[in-house]
């Protein structure tokens, strides 16, 4: 199907009406997605700063009500089941959406604020016709036209987009927008489109998770924080990081209870109430952080919790970039390869 | 700046090759167009890896506290105001430290020269001289050096190093601290402060680049941080908390911020936080005369006493 | 654990707040279930954990010293170190708290059938031994279990928990109780001497034989060697580990050695399991 631009700000205006619709939005020179009141506001075809995994996973979400009086316990949880519509999101961030599914949906356990907006939300990404020079999302098993993730995909074909439903979700969610169907030519050019948009950013990956099986003790991690700051911008703005931590807000007897993102950069992350941190210093978290992202989560989730957005590298203040960490990884000696 | 790449080169070299020094704290090329690395030398190879340009943003007095071995840094005016700040607080031992100071006109403003290309990818620069040249794919933009510097840079009055052992770089034109950006907020009524102020802070997601950055910062556990008590929510969609954050550490920082502008570099959401520092620097100046890191003895404005202090917050005078 | 919301903590009354140490740094907690659906719909074992909440403070987490013998109550042992288990010491009896659980793995109760078990305990990490000895000598299983050896010591007397527990085990033929205080005290007529000395004295044989650790890190790190000695492989020796967590649900990401979480996959490893792991606790 086609949607013209033209047409894009009366679509969204329409959602609205129907659904709490997230698009990427400008202000200030930085792009997040936030709710939108009218298509006007939207930006499609911009990458946010922020990525949307807030959209599941907000920065700070009350978890629980709760109050504790004469006439006992009352609690109230706040669950978000509103249809949302999430319009122009990245396929590397539509990709990251799935990978956190594994987490916040185990073999054990559901988190059901994340499943249930999760369920609710349907994702519409805009493929990346022109991937940024930090973009490295085809080395990491992704591509600027990647579906995973997606409920419809658009591919921006000039003073149109083309539409593809990705899921049955998608199916449908087109079916009632009513648009016309793409003809030959307009099929020709989003394909011509997808073949042409090429990353200029690669690093290698392929057997870096073994490599790293063997990397724990390595003295590769002394050097490798040297620079870091140890702020939490890198997991902040990264699509898959998902750590957060818990707190009561209350007075007396009446709170709730906070969920925040939280970072494995901080040192109070890991402490101990005994005063005990098994993560005392920049090596053993920027390793987790490594570790994590290139070992730990392929063991658990056969997948690397790194889709290749290229945010880290962008926001880190000291340019301390993930590209070089996982060539450097790569290069290290471990011994286990002589024979 | 090839020239003075290659003085610090040799410097660092012989430094270390004569074993005067253990590390030599400076910039390596960065990855990224308009990006130098903090780069840390060990031997005489790596440094040649060393550079010099107009990317060096970090203030690198960041990585010299509490160091066991014997260390030089390659520091521009505000690292060095920082360095002297930290020796006063005893967080550097000027003993272990070697500074090769370097006269600074200011750095380049990454997010200005985004703006200027107006969205498009810079992908490559050229300087050349006081023009540089931003290109990328269909874009070729020339702009002066001098249009695209931090704020921060623009105002700074300390080009060249108030302390080193060694300085590298022509002597910069003196010049005064300008306050112009701050005297332009005082004169806006309290309601359009506390807006602007609640627009800023609204941005802000709790990543504290801004307090790791800043080599002022390093107490062992911040206010924000500690839990009994909590201080503040930890909620980044709370403005107000966010506010009594960055106002807090602007206290913390009177009369020991050295006006370097690393917290506002570091802030991947853009927020203006040199507007709160440099309005405690400036109240600093005004009421006691004092601006921090100039004078190595001297002591730290706020942890001395004299009785004809001016005192307007406690008594009419 | 609420079947809906595994972050909803279901409501327990607060029926005993029992100083359980000389030093008041210990309390002990009985709560009973407020529903009758949630008690039974609470099933656990020994090893296992649970979030204690205190209204208006948050929660932490806390071994389960009770076992699932003793039906309708649930016990904790509680050090006073933080803001929760601080504001747990002040609670009045009658108070409603908060509990989310059971959470994370247990002691191998099943495969442990048929063979002898030694536990060895230190300080107040004798929470969950507590439930596991309790278990084990409940006379519908007891049969099912060889003999079972405890050794548990405690810097003095007045730091030993649970006195009159282990006054009854060490009167009964179906356990050798050993208690031990570190040096000698006034009053105290037991044995004296460090754990890992007193393990080696006492010598349990390995054969057949599985032994479950808990303690401060100090007192693991001399018993293992003695256990080694004694004939203990990694495979026979299985213990239970603290980490920083919050949720309790594998999720939220810091309580992590290499890639397992232990507060889902863990708290309890075999020492064969954590030698494959990274040394990060």
């Amino acid at each position: 199907m086609i949607i013209n631009k033209s047409e894009i700000a009366g679509l969204l205006d329409n959602l609205v009406k129907e659904y709490r619709v997230y698009a990427p939005v400008q202000k200030d020179g930085i792009v997040t997605f936030e709710q939108i009141n009218e298509g006007t506001q939207a930006k499609p075809g911009a990458t946010s700063k922020k990525p949307p995994k807030e959209i599941l996973f907000p920065q700070s979400e009350e978890l629980f009500n709760y109050q504790v009086d004469s006439q006992g316990l009352r609690m109230e949880d706040k669950i978000d089941d509103t249809k949302s519509v999430a319009f122009g999101v990245r396929p590397c961030d539509a990709k990251s959406m799935m990978l956190l599914d594994n987490v916040f949906h185990n073999d054990e356990y559901e988190d059901v604020y994340y499943t249930t907006r999760r369920k609710n939300t349907l994702i519409i990404s805009v493929g990346c016709n022109q991937p940024a020079s930090t973009c490295f999302c085809t080395s990491v098993g992704s591509s600027p036209f990647d579906t995973d993730g997606s409920d419809v995909l658009l591919t921006d074909i000039g003073d149109s987009y083309l539409a593809e439903a990705i899921t049955e979700q998608g199916k449908e969610f087109l079916c009632k927008l009513n648009l016309p169907a793409s003809d030959d030519q307009a099929k020709t050019k989003a394909e011509e489109t997808k073949k042409q948009a090429q990353l200029t950013s690669e690093v290698d990956t392929t057997g870096i998770k073994e490599k790293l099986d063997d990397m724990f003790d390595h003295p590769y991690w002394e050097s490798l924080y040297e620079k870091c700051l140890g702020c939490g911008a890198c997991t902040y703005l990264c699509p898959t990081c998902h750590c957060f931590d818990i707190a009561d807000e209350a007075k007396d007897c009446a709170g709730c209870r906070v969920r925040n993102w939280d970072s494995c950069m901080f040192p109070l992350f890991t402490l101990h109430g005994s005063g005990h941190n098994p993560r005392t210093s920049g090596k053993e978290r920027w390793r987790q952080r490594a570790m994590h992202k290139f070992n730990y989560f392929v063991e658990r989730y056969n997948a690397s919790a790194c889709v290749g957005c290229g945010r880290c590298i962008k926001n880190c203040p000291v340019n301390l970039d993930i590209r070089q960490v996982i060539a450097d990884i790569k290069a290290q000696d471990t011994g286990s390869e002589v024979s | 700046m090839q020239k003075l790449t290659k003085e610090i080169q040799d410097t660092a070299k012989k430094l270390l090759e004569e074993n005067k020094v253990d590390l030599v704290v400076g910039f390596a090329k960065g990855s990224l167009p308009l990006r130098s690395t903090p780069y840390f030398a060990r031997t005489a190879e790596q440094a040649e890896e060393l550079v010099w340009n107009q990317f060096c943003e970090n203030n690198l007095a960041n990585y010299l506290k509490k160091r066991e071995e014997k260390v030089a840094v390659v520091a521009k005016g505000c690292d060095i105001r920082a360095i002297v700040a930290l020796i006063k607080e005893n967080q550097i031992n000027r003993d272990n430290l070697y500074i090769i100071g370097v006269t600074c006109q200011g750095m380049i403003d990454r997010n200005k020269a985004d703006e200027l290309v107006n969205g498009k990818e810079i992908l490559e620069t050229e300087t050349n001289g006081e023009e540089i040249v931003l290109k990328g794919k269909d874009l070729e933009q020339k702009a002066k050096v001098e249009e695209l510097l931090y704020d921060t840079c623009t105002r700074c009055a300390y080009g060249n190093p108030v302390i080193y052992d060694e300085l590298i770089g022509e002597e910069q034109p003196a010049k005064e601290p300008n306050f112009e950006d701050i005297e332009k907020f005082e004169a806006l009524s309290a309601e359009e402060r506390a807006q602007y102020l609640a627009k800023e802070m609204e941005k802000c997601i709790r990543c504290y680049a801004c307090r790791n950055a800043c080599p002022m910062c390093y107490c062992d556990t911040c206010f924000v941080d500690e839990s009994t008590p909590q201080w503040i929510s930890k909620r980044a969609n709370s403005a107000k908390d966010n506010l009594i954050f960055q106002g807090v550490r602007v206290f913390h920082q009177l009369g020991r911020c050295a006006d370097c502008g690393a917290c506002e570099r570091a802030c991947p959401m853009g927020i203006n936080l040199s507007l709160l520092t440099r309005k405690g620097v400036k109240d600093v100046k005004e009421t006691y005369g004092y601006e921090a890191g100039l004078n190595p003895d001297d002591k730290p404005v706020l942890s001395d006493f004299e009785t004809d202090d001016p005192q307007p917050f406690l008594m009419k005078e | 654990m609420n079947k809906n919301n595994p972050y909803l903590p279901i409501p327990m009354r607060l029926v005993k707040n029992f100083c359980e140490t000389e030093d008041k740094l210990i309390h002990t907690f009985d709560l009973e279930f407020v529903n009758k659906e949630d008690q039974e719909n609470f099933k656990y074992l020994p090893g296992q954990f649970a979030e204690l909440m205190v209204y208006g403070q948050g929660e932490a987490p806390f071994g389960i010293a009770s076992s699932p013998n003793e039906p309708g109550i649930l016990k904790f042992s509680v050090a006073k170190v933080g803001v929760v288990s601080k504001a747990l010491h002040l609670l009045e009896e009658g108070s409603t708290v908060g509990v989310r659980g059971p959470l994370g793995n247990w002691y191998p109760v099943e495969d442990l059938k048929g063979k002898n078990i030694v536990i060895i305990g230190g300080g107040f990490a004798f929470t969950t031994l507590r439930s596991t000895i309790q278990y084990l000598l409940d006379p519908v299983r007891r049969g099912d279990y060889g003999d079972i050896t405890v050794v548990y010591g405690a810097r003095n007397p007045g730091l030993l928990l649970y006195k009159e527990e282990l006054q009854e085990w060490e009167n009964r033929d179906d356990i050798n109780m050993v208690t031990t205080i570190d040096r000698p005290a006034e009053g105290w007529e037991g044995r004296t001497g460090f754990v890992p000395a007193v393990v080696e004295e006492v010598a349990p044989s390995a054969e057949n034989t599985v032994c479950i650790i808990c303690g401060p890190p100090v007192m693991i790190k001399f018993t293992q060697p003695v256990l080694e000695k004694l004939g203990f492989t990694p495979e026979q020796i299985i213990m239970s580990l603290e980490m920083r967590m919050k949720c309790g649900l594998g999720m939220c990401g810091r309580c992590n050695i290499g890639s397992k979480y232990v507060c889902k996959d863990g708290p309890v490893f075999t020492l064969e399991q954590l030698k494959k792991l990274p040394n990060e606790y």
